[in-house]
């Protein structure tokens, strides 16, 4: 097997990993919670976070025009949701997510992480007609926690709302929250801000609590004219890690523009985490279908050194 | 080496009678085994569960091979080609329909 990053990728000075899915899952597996609790059971029950979808590898095969392969070679990370969605201002219902995680630390002298992908997302063709409108959305956020806070900057791409057309990228940001209302009421685990992909208070635009919508984030990506035809997309976020902001934002063409000095929330840090470094890459239903985000490769990059 | 990934397919998943696990692509394996599991089920109640291939993960065939089990058990599969799952029936002692839940893991090489 070899792998070698085709001119899509625009990696910082150093690469923490490049997986390549023809060479298998690479780290990358199933988001699930703690399961620390009397009978292993999950550390927390304020929603069903057990019956996500499970990843898999893809060779994007189809019914009608067979196996689609990926960008380079014939395999891609594949996470689906199961066939189940709640109502946009409602939190997420068992089984209408997937998520996929890859467990890193950051290195010594790390300043600004970069996470690119080329990406696709796609409905069941499990029924006649085109699909586009039941997946409500997809994103990334990496799970960073330094000395002093635990913090998940992310995007969230929202494509469609109640079966209607979005296509409109937003961004994790700061919440006031309280720790219970961010749980939907319980008086449990999670900090405000600390997994904004489930949790805060949801409205019927597909905006939460702990997100802002890209001034100009209007973006028609490519689903194509069927359900089974991929276009391999360009996806790159790069993080300040020592002003733990966003820096920049990419995807196919386009470049999106944070405001100076944009934030997710900055959480307290946790127990036994400082230094971790998961970026997680999610997938949303939004009616009763079954959807997917294929990913090509996976590039983790860092530069090091003082601030320029 | 071998490339190897276990998918827990189903976790503690609650099934109103039928049961038929999510589809799951694994044309890269050569092998693999289906483990099941039931939680806390009722005495008598079992489940019956047929290996499913698929050309699409959409329609799906019978592969050959049953399990059947009122606790926990396993499957061996090999020569899928690219999706498998799981399609039975949870059923009292008596025969009649019952609820179940499953914990399903597919452990796969290739």
């Amino acid at each position: 097997m070899t792998s070698f990053l085709s001119g899509f990728f625009d990696p910082l000075p150093r690469i923490l990993v490049a997986d390549d899915f023809d060479n298998g899952m690479s780290g990358w597996l199933d988001l699930r919670p703690n399961f620390v609790a009397p009978g292993f059971r999950e550390h927390s029950a304020d929603i069903d976070l057990i019956h996500w979808g499970p990843t898999m590898l893809s060779s994007a095969t189809f019914a009608f025009g067979g196996t689609h392969g990926s960008a380079s070679g014939t395999y891609s990370l594949k996470i689906s949701s199961r066939a189940a969605a709640a109502p946009a201002d409602q939190p997420p219902v068992a089984g209408s997510m997937g998520l996929a995680i890859k467990r890193l630390a950051v290195p010594g002298d790390a300043r600004r992480l970069r996470i690119e992908t080329l990406l696709a997302h796609k409905v069941e063709q499990d029924r006649p007609g085109l699909g586009v409108d039941d997946l409500r959305a997809f994103g990334m956020f990496v799970d960073l926690q330094d000395d002093e806070h635990r913090y998940m900057p992310g995007v969230r791409y929202v494509n469609a709302v109640d079966g209607e057309p979005v296509r409109r990228w937003q961004y994790y940001s700061p919440t006031d929250a309280t720790d219970e209302e961010w749980s939907y009421g319980a008086d449990g685990w999670h900090k405000a801000g600390v997994d904004p992909q489930w949790f805060g208070e949801r409205g019927p635009d597909g905006s939460t609590v702990a997100t802002t919508w890209f001034e100009d984030g209007e973006q028609h990506l490519i689903y194509n004219e069927s359900d089974d035809k991929l276009n391999w997309t360009p996806f790159s976020l790069t993080v300040d890690l020592v002003n733990r902001s966003y820096e920049e934002f990419r995807v196919g063409g386009r470049s999106f523009r944070f405001p100076d000095g944009a934030h997710p929330t900055l959480a307290p840090a946790y127990n036994d985490i400082e230094g971790l470094l998961n970026p997680v890459f999610f997938v949303e239903a939004d009616t009763d279908r079954r959807v997917s985000l294929f990913l090509d490769s996976v590039v983790v990059s860092v530069e090091r050194g003082e601030a320029a | 080496m071998k490339t190897f990934y276990t998918s827990v397919i189903e976790l503690r998943q609650p099934f109103d009678q039928t049961i038929e696990t999510h589809p799951y692509e694994c044309g890269w394996a050569d092998e693999a085994i289906f483990f099941v599991e039931l939680h806390d089920p009722e005495p008598g109640t079992g489940v019956e569960l047929r290996v499913q291939i698929s050309p699409d993960g959409i329609r799906w065939i019978d592969e050959g091979t049953v399990l059947k089990t009122t606790s926990t058990t396993f499957a061996r599969v090999t020569h899928f080609g690219g999706f498998l799952r799981l399609a039975g029936t949870a059923r009292q002692a008596d025969g009649e329909a019952a609820s179940a839940t499953v914990s399903v893991r597919l452990a796969l090489k290739g």
